[in-house]
């Protein structure tokens, strides 16, 4: 059973920010509910406010535009970015990447903004996100703000969200548009898990860059390499560049291990994509 | 509390509804529709897994007074006991139940699916029930029966 709660659905942005201002402290904002509904139910978080998103319209905007990029508004599931036509044309890291969090089912609730706002180190959307250099929109009665994804996160499960904001939006910009990739995951088991230990890499026709999740406290973004970086090289910085530990789920050493692995297998895979070029 | 009306397998069912109340609670203690099993409660085994306006979704994610206005389809819909729905005759058929826990989410899941794909492969229907748990049956007589299904007849399911 959950703790008491009220559930707010409040049917517009205005009367959203309007209640976050007075009540932001004790609201939690909620759209697809599967890390909140869990964590409530853990006893992790006691809202006095479940604030609904989902009826607010703007916050269900899926937009692309070749010269604005792709805008994801807050309440956008999981499914509706993998499923929409200019991801799978020229994001496909964001559709690979997307596939492998949870199940279809959870997809259809899960929402990328509750991903990246979870902070979870080892969040699937947030590594793809670093490697095309997203943008988030924050919101609240009194304005809002922008800033790279790579500064909102700051730490396990910290942002620099205030409680009176949302996160309404998130953008990528048409930078790494079209760019070859792929996302490579641990897991404890076959079927849907979190990830043990997770890395992305991108390649245009410039550059590759390589992100790294569930290896330091953030998802972390490697400096950008030049085209033929030998693969030994992009492990180095890989592992000058993570601070893994042991966990319930695999020790530190593992973890190192299998970025290597991956960062070695990625290349090769990349290399041999099309449109990389 | 909130007013909650709602249509579940064709029937109008209006409710006053705990607000912290998840939707699988709703449907089991307060509408007796049992049908739908809790098993962790935490999106973890689809064993109670429901078709929201035409979309599955793990009912234990859901809050009971986000489904106002909604059109829910749960296992009880499905078929009835004289008349199976062609998925369920194949579970039957194929021995794809042995306690029976996991089995109304994985009809429910293995319905979505077929309305999305018809014919789905193997590994299609393998991803397809990734989110459903069964401890009895290693899976194998449960991708069989949908397999039949689909590969069968269309799904009427
Ligand atoms: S009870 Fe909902 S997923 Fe297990
Ligand atoms: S038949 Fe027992 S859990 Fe599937």
């Amino acid at each position: 059973m959950l703790h008491e709660f009220s559930y707010i659905e409040p049917g517009s942005l205005s009367e959203l920010l309007e209640f976050l201002a007075k009540y932001g402290p004790e609201s939690a904002v909620f759209s697809g509910g599967t890390d909140l509904l869990i964590s409530i139910r853990a006893g992790l978080e006691k809202p006095v406010y479940v604030v609904d998103l989902k009826k607010v319209p703007e916050l269900q905007e899926l937009n692309f535009g070749s010269k604005s990029g792709l805008s994801i508004g807050a309440a956008v599931n999981v499914n509706r970015v993998v499923e929409h036509e200019a991801v799978q044309s020229h994001y496909r890291i964001l559709e690979i990447a997307g596939r492998e969090l949870a199940t279809f089912q959870l997809r259809n609730r899960a929402t990328v903004i509750g991903n990246i706002v979870t902070a979870s180190p080892c969040g699937d959307m947030s590594s793809p996100l670093l490697c095309l250099d997203a943008e988030v929109e924050l919101l609240s009665a009194s304005g809002s703000r922008s800033m790279l994804l790579k500064e909102f996160i700051t730490g396990v499960k910290k942002t620099q969200i205030k409680p009176e904001e949302i996160v309404s939006k998130i953008t990528v910009p048409t930078t790494f548009m079209d760019a070859a990739g792929g996302y490579e995951k641990l897991k404890r088991i076959k079927g849907h898990d979190l990830g043990v230990v997770a890395v992305t890499m991108i390649k245009t026709k410039k550059t590759m860059r390589v992100a790294v999740s569930s290896a330091a406290p953030t998802p972390v973004l490697l400096p950008d390499f030049v085209l033929d970086t030998p693969v030994a090289e992009i492990q180095k910085v890989a592992q000058a560049a993570i601070s893994p530990i042991d966990d319930v789920r695999c020790t530190k050493e593992y973890r190192r291990f299998m970025v290597d692995i991956y960062i070695r297998r990625l290349l090769e895979e990349v290399q041999h994509e099309r449109g990389a070029a | 509390m909130k007013s909650v009306k709602v249509t579940i397998n064709g029937r109008l069912y209006e409710r006053e509804v705990a607000e912290h109340k998840t939707l699988l609670r709703f449907l089991r203690d307060d509408l007796g529709l049992t049908g739908t099993k809790e098993g962790c409660g935490a999106g973890e085994c689809g064993a109670c897994m429901i078709i929201m306006n035409g979309v599955s979704v793990n009912s234990c994610m859901v809050l009971a007074a986000e489904a106002n206005g909604a059109e829910i389809e749960t296992v009880e819909g499905v078929g009835t006991n004289d008349e199976l729905s062609a998925l369920q005759d194949s579970f039957h058929r194929h021995h794809a139940v042995q306690c029976g826990f996991c089995t109304p989410g994985m009809i429910m899941t293995a319905t979505d699916l077929l309305r999305r794909t018809p014919h789905p492969s193997r590994e299609e229907i393998k991803d397809g029930i990734e989110g459903n748990f069964c401890r009895c049956t290693g899976y194998e007589q449960i991708i069989e029966a949908i397999e039949d299904v689909a590969g069968t007849e269309d799904s009427h399911a």
